[in-house]
């Protein structure tokens, strides 16, 4: 291929020292509004890291932090050393909605990054016919994002955010609203993605299946406040395969151990709710 | 229902109630002074067609009442939308011009007009005044309103991909509010049809609103209904013509991506 091959980054550059996030204004003036308490955490060059727990845990805080759309109550959200103070193209960011802009076209909303930084597209193009290909989407540059399914559309997104070449692409449990087909099919596309581009992910989701299928790390978060409950190295060898991988007893063992962890959390997510 | 049964249904019941109106009007039940039956209004529309109203052709009055509205209609939207757009983004201005807007905007413009006349005379002036104000109150809410109507995660997304400031205005805050600018406006040239002919049916010497008033005078009831359906019917193809444009210029209006 003549398009220059992308170097994956050197440095960690993500990293949150001590973080804390609260919100003021509390639905109930007693009901604690913390929702992230002392979370540290470095994210290596290239490492796909799955942030795992309850829903209303904070997970999606901490890709908020990082991403700058918040900043943080207490500690430090450090992007080559230095605090983040508002989003950037080096952190791609995939929403739960493909949140494609609906009067552009595929090919637009792809290149939106590069055409905003004024990038000649001379150079982006080829990029951007590479990464709908790399998608499966050759041939839909012209089509509206609402003639498209939902998969397709968030593998639009999936391109949008991935074209800018970002350091990390922070993903707030980008298939959630897709079909359980549709689903397994996109998490096959993005660690394929991933393995042959080098990106740092961290992807947030609910679902341990997911978490283990796609990630080299997976943090198991408490119920809020949110703190780093449980980490854990996943074990298999690359390339996974869904099928086997399911057959496979020692992902059994882990599945149920995380598992117990996260309903643990669940549940006294709910009780602290009921109180 | 698909299209094609509504068209064929409506346009029956068209042919229906004008059936019904020829029998009770031509027969007599009815005084033709009061009511007269289609086809009298079928001759009177040749009449004027050929001779006029009033020593002025029947076209002439269409086209001053049109020009009226559309001079007006164009000026309010090309002021209107931008100043609505400002009071959208700044706070500032949007407190500063609000009273004003919200006193102005429920009050009955029709009202207006005793002052525009002492104002500005009976002349185009004081109808194009009325007819703006009563466009452009509209445009405005409409415009800062769609502004506002941008989604978190839209503009978020835009962010994250390096977006400036302006750029998310140009590029996002301005074509997701486009759609409902058109609603609008749209809504805007009816307000403004409607106004139109109250100003020339107290203040005019030209134009369908006039027409209407002045065979009022005469009991020439065939003209005054020649003058209603030709209202309705221009108020209609103005509207349809908004729809169109707002096909061709925002085909993404109500899709979600």
């Amino acid at each position: 291929m003549s398009t220059p091959r992308i170097e994956p980054p050197i440095h960690p550059r993500i990293q949150l020292a001590h973080v804390g996030k609260s919100f003021r204004a509390a639905a109930r003036a007693d009901a604690p509004n913390d929702a992230l308490t002392d979370i540290s955490l470095t994210l290596h060059p290239g490492e796909f890291v799955c942030l795992l727990g309850p829903s209303g845990c904070g997970k999606s805080t901490i890709l908020n932090l990082i991403a700058g759309f918040e900043k943080p109550t207490t500690g430090d959200v450090l992007l080559d050393g230095k605090p983040v103070t508002r989003p950037g193209p080096e952190r791609g960011f995939v929403f739960q909605q493909p949140t494609l802009f609906p009067w552009l076209n595929v090919l637009d909303n792809v290149t939106f990054g590069p055409r905003m930084a004024g990038t000649p597209a001379a150079q982006y193009l080829p990029e951007a016919q590479r990464y709908l290909a790399l998608v499966g989407l050759e041939g839909f540059e012209r089509h509206a994002p609402w003639q498209l399914s939902g998969g397709m559309r968030q593998r639009v997104a999936l391109a949008r955010a991935w074209l800018p070449n970002p350091e990390i692409l922070l993903m707030d449990e980008p298939f959630g609203a897709l079909d359980a087909q549709t689903r397994l099919m996109m998490q096959e596309l993005l660690v394929e993605l991933w393995a042959s581009i080098g990106t740092t992910i961290l992807f947030v989701t609910h679902d341990v299946d997911e978490a283990l299928f796609l990630a080299d790390r997976v943090l198991v978060m408490s119920a809020r406040p949110g703190t780093i409950r449980e980490e854990l190295q996943v074990p298999f060898a690359r390339p996974r395969d869904i099928e086997s991988l399911s057959a496979d007893p020692e992902f059994g063992e882990l599945k149920r151990r995380v598992l117990h962890v996260v309903r643990e959390e669940a549940r006294r997510a709910v009780a602290k709710e009921t109180i | 229902m698909k299209f094609a049964h509504r068209f064929v249904i409506g346009s029956a019941s068209v042919v229906g109630l004008l059936l019904v109106w020829q029998v009770a009007a031509g027969s007599g039940w009815i005084d033709a002074m009061f009511l007269p039956p289609p086809t009298e209004i079928a001759k009177t529309t040749l009449d004027l067609l050929r001779n006029g109203y009033q020593q002025i052709p029947l076209w002439e009055h269409v086209v001053v009442s049109v020009a009226r509205a559309l001079v007006a209609f164009f000026a309010s939207v090309v002021i209107g939308v931008p100043l609505g757009l400002v009071m959208g983004l700044s706070p500032l201005t949007s407190a500063v011009l609000d009273p004003f807007i919200q006193f102005l905007r429920p009050l009955p413009k029709i009202a207006l007009i005793p002052l525009m006349v002492v104002w500005f005379g009976i002349g185009e002036m004081s109808k194009f005044i009325l007819i703006f104000i009563s466009c452009f109150l509209s445009v405005v809410v409409g415009a800062a309103a769609a502004v506002g109507g941008v989604s978190r995660a839209r503009m978020l997304a835009a962010e994250t991909l390096g977006a400036s400031r302006h750029q998310i205005f140009r590029y996002v805050v301005l074509p997701n509010a486009l759609p409902e600018i058109f609603t609008s406006v749209r809504l805007s040239i009816g307000i403004g049809w409607t106004s139109l002919i109250a100003a020339e049916l107290v203040a005019a010497t030209s134009g369908l609103g006039w027409m209407v008033m002045n065979a009022g005078t005469y009991l020439r009831t065939d003209v005054v209904m020649v003058g209603i359906l030709l209202l309705g019917l221009i108020g209609y193809l103005l509207d349809f013509a908004i729809v169109l444009t707002q096909r061709a210029v925002v085909p993404w209006a109500g899709r979600d991506a």
